[in-house]
């Protein structure tokens, strides 16, 4: 093991969680481009890295929003059915899928994150009173409500759509196998438009979910014998870290001059993913 | 009223509990293992333990919220939460199968 990579891996994986932390993005999608470009990583094991790191910062921040009642257990539970089954699909996948589409279809996740971090995501409506009786959210006894910092009070919500949350959760678990990612893409739409949580409550539920989802995976990559530990342990040390950093800094730094930086820099990686489908690559390692 | 809304509150701070302890404890073994093989002894698989802590970290927060649905009698989500479990421990023998299929 050289020591100079391994600072490297830490202090990559730190600043990429840090940065990710404060916008609320998972660190992978980051961490997965880096390592491959400029570490001279191969994909699968920066992908099987990577998910051993989304694993750590999931369950290194879940506690914070357990504690205030903002993540729902229940519905993590059922949609985890969905985010695992999926997460076995794209370990298979990752198996069978040629290299070049893995990098193409990692551009095209880059891509949609921008475009999503450009568009300003609205609180869903969340109607109290349409729903009817014989919905699955009824009947799983899923609605709940959470404490409101700002108006001091409980805010009642209910779920909506289970169905088309589960379909999209599976495709989320489904890319997050694939690409070592907490793909967000994907869990973004199907929090807000299918199920309609309010967002702070959406984004605690995702983010103690993605523990599950990724740890689906991680035993099979674990398995597999594709956890390199050189290359997980800094990297996932240097995630927890940097989540913990993430959280301060999020009141510092104007969130709008972030939000630019991080579309400049998703964008760069997608070209970058590019490059590399085609064929095209740096020569260099970091060190 | 309460006690319709999806609230868990002594689970969820069970739960709270574990992860963060259970992410000190891991991250504390995987130090450690890099710190010995920096320091040029053999550490890797101390490191190997830390990550699997990691790893297993969620899946024992799927067990703990198995054996509270149980007792509470919520043999729906028991049985949700059981089809969790199975969908993990099938990725792990999926895993165990494709690496067999590879070297053999």
């Amino acid at each position: 093991m050289n020591v100079e990579f391994s600072a490297w891996l830490f202090a990559v994986s730190l600043g990429a969680s840090a940065l990710g932390g404060t916008l609320g993005m998972a660190s992978g999608i980051f961490i997965v481009p880096i390592l491959i470009t400029f570490g001279g990583i191969e994909i699968h094991e920066a992908v099987a890295a990577s998910i051993v790191s989304v694993i750590a910062c999931s369950c290194g921040s879940a506690a914070p929003f357990l504690r205030a009642s903002l993540t729902n257990i229940r519905v993590a539970i059922v949609l985890e059915v969905a985010t695992t089954l999926g997460a076995l699909t794209g370990v298979v996948l990752a198996g069978v899928l040629p290299v070049p589409f893995l990098f193409l279809l990692f551009a095209v996740v880059l891509l949609l994150s921008a475009w999503q971090m450009m568009a300003r995501r609205r609180e869903p409506t969340n109607a109290l009173e349409n729903a009817g009786s014989t919905d699955w959210a009824t009947a799983l006894r899923l609605h709940s409500s959470y404490p409101d910092g700002i108006l001091g009070r409980d805010v009642s919500y209910r779920v909506h759509r289970i169905p088309l949350g589960l379909v999209l959760m599976y495709g989320a678990g489904l890319i997050s196998a694939l690409l070592g990612i907490g793909s967000g893409v994907l869990k973004i739409p199907a929090m807000d438009t299918a199920l309609r949580l309010p967002i702070k409550v959406s984004s605690a539920t995702s983010n103690f979910m993605i523990g599950v989802t990724a740890a689906a995976s991680g035993v099979a990559y674990f398995a597999l014998g594709e956890i390199n530990p050189s290359v997980a342990g800094p990297v996932a040390l240097g995630s927890v870290v940097g989540a913990l950093f993430g959280a301060r800094f999020l009141m510092a730094v104007s969130s709008e001059k972030l939000r630019l930086g991080f579309v400049v820099v998703l964008v760069a990686l997608a070209g970058q993913m590019l490059l590399s489908a085609f064929g095209i690559h740096w020569s260099g390692h970091a060190v | 009223m309460t006690s319709d809304l999806a609230r868990h509150p002594e689970l969820e701070r069970l739960i709270a509990k574990v992860l963060d302890r259970g992410t000190w404890i891991a991250s504390g073994i995987i130090t450690s293992g890099l710190a010995l093989e920096l320091a040029g002894w053999p550490g890797m698989r101390i490191v190997i333990g830390g990550i699997a802590i990691f790893i297993f970290l969620p899946v024992l927060r799927v067990i703990m919220m198995l054996i509270i649905f149980v007792r509470e009698r919520d043999y729906r989500f028991s049985v949700v939460a059981a089809l969790v479990l199975m969908i993990i421990v099938f990725g792990a023998a999926l895993g165990v199968h494709m690496a067999g299929s590879m070297s053999g």
